[in-house]
């Protein structure tokens, strides 16, 4: 969390997965060079390192946008999840290798500033087969730039997360460039198939994890609750949550978390402070509830995390009639104290009746 | 024309934020986020070109936390 920084949060796990990355990385160049020298041994060793590096960072960049949505549809994704930042900034550097060699092999033989003959040397922009494609890659790169030197988490304390999170929702629109850029380049002189293909599958793979995550995220938003009393709203039964595990309610169109832990019922933001994590979808750890996509922690009786940490969420009043869970959906600011519902040994058999 | 005076203009902004990146990275970091004291070289490093880029955001951070101060 944001008691002190180091330069890259590195644990086992972590580190597990950056060799895979890796190894996956070194391995696929090593086998599109392989298959490319077989088929066409005049190629040039810049073609080789462009093309290699182009078609491994879309094959990243799709990886990438798929693990949100997967993780949405399915909780074991999570791991996942955890190292998508340098799984981000290696796409990046991978990226910024084929740009740097595009513009060293197309834009560095003239007396004109490469960047400059970039934006220049084509301008047919009215022009299908002839479009300046180069600069929709250029754009994009700027985006996957940006995004991979805010990767840190000095960046999302210090922008504050909503301008985090905006900047990195550019990734969609550098996606959309990415793919225009290979429309309109590669694909419109390139006569195999196989570039359409691969490039139709994969967006519609993306296209179709987005929609079946969001309508599922919103089915459960829509969950009309209608018993209401004093301000409090009947939401499950104290039995539907498991010990150590919350329960996600959309009420009044807030998200809230009620947790199970102790004995007793805690309701909080379901919102993370990191990065709007689902802290619904977490558990208790160690006697706090702990974030499933970075393992940002808060305490279930005040929303706060524990010392030396500092966030704090929204926590909310919650109370257990004939074991029904009844939650007040008017938050109290962040880090409010709460009693928590003391579930009752009556309240636990009745799940054995 | 046009073009050539845009990277003109982002090359002066790159240079400022260049500028700007060495002292605030060895002193105006830990002004700014208190988190950032007792952090070694790699995380001061590896902040540098998002430094550069943000410079002016960080200029008005660091402004404000030093009247803070006083």
């Amino acid at each position: 969390m944001s008691a002190s920084y180091q330069a890259v949060l590195w644990n086992r796990q972590k580190k597990h997965y950056d060799w895979l990355i890796f190894a996956f990385c070194t391995s696929y160049l090593a086998v599109f060079t392989s298959v490319t020298l077989v088929y066409n041994p005049q190629v040039t060793f810049e073609t080789l390192l462009i093309r290699s590096t182009s078609t491994l960072a879309l094959l990243l960049l799709h990886v990438i946008l798929s693990i949100g949505p997967l993780t949405r549809i399915n909780k074991k994704f999570f791991p996942l999840l955890y190292n998508r930042r340098h799984l981000g900034v290696t796409m990046f550097c991978i990226a910024a290798v084929h740009g740097l060699f595009s513009i060293l092999q197309f834009h560095t033989l003239g007396n004109v500033n490469p960047i400059v003959s970039l934006f220049t040397s084509n301008t047919r922009f009215d022009s299908v087969s002839a479009f300046p494609f180069q600069a929709l890659g250029f754009f994009a790169l700027v985006i996957f730039f940006l995004m991979a030197i805010t990767s840190h988490d000095f960046w999302l304390h210090n922008l504050s997360p909503k301008v985090w999170k905006t900047l990195h929702m550019f990734v969609y629109l550098a996606y959309f460039l990415v793919v225009m850029h290979v429309l309109l380049g590669v694909i419109q002189y390139e006569t195999n198939p196989v570039f359409v293909i691969i490039l139709v599958l994969g967006s519609g793979a993306l296209i179709t994890l987005h929609l079946v995550a969001g309508f599922q995220e919103t089915k459960k938003d829509n969950i009309k609750f209608h018993l209401q009393r004093e301000s409090f709203v009947m939401v499950c039964d104290v039995n539907d949550i498991e010990e150590d595990r919350a329960k996600m309610f959309c009420l009044d169109k807030e998200r809230i978390a009620v947790y199970k832990t102790d004995g007793k019922l805690f309701a909080v933001s379901n919102v993370c402070k990191h990065q709007n994590g689902p802290l619904g979808e977490g558990k208790v750890i160690d006697g706090c509830i702990t974030c499933p996509w970075h393992g940002y922690q808060y305490l279930p009786h005040n929303g706060q995390s524990p010392p030396p940490f500092k966030e704090r969420i929204s926590t909310y009043d919650v109370k257990i009639e004939e074991s029904k869970v009844w939650v007040n959906p008017v938050p109290y600011p962040e880090g409010t104290e709460r009693p928590g519902a003391i579930i009752t040994i009556n309240q636990k058999e009745e799940m054995f009746v | 024309m046009v073009v050539q005076v845009i990277i003109l203009i982002v090359g002066i902004y790159i240079l400022g934020g260049v500028l700007f990146a060495v002292p605030f990275v060895i002193k105006g970091v830990t002004e700014v986020d208190e988190g950032t004291h007792g952090t070694k070289l790699g995380f001061r490093l590896i902040i540098i070109p998002g430094t550069i880029v943000f410079w002016p955001f960080l200029l008005s951070k660091w402004i404000k936390s030093n009247k803070k101060h006083d």
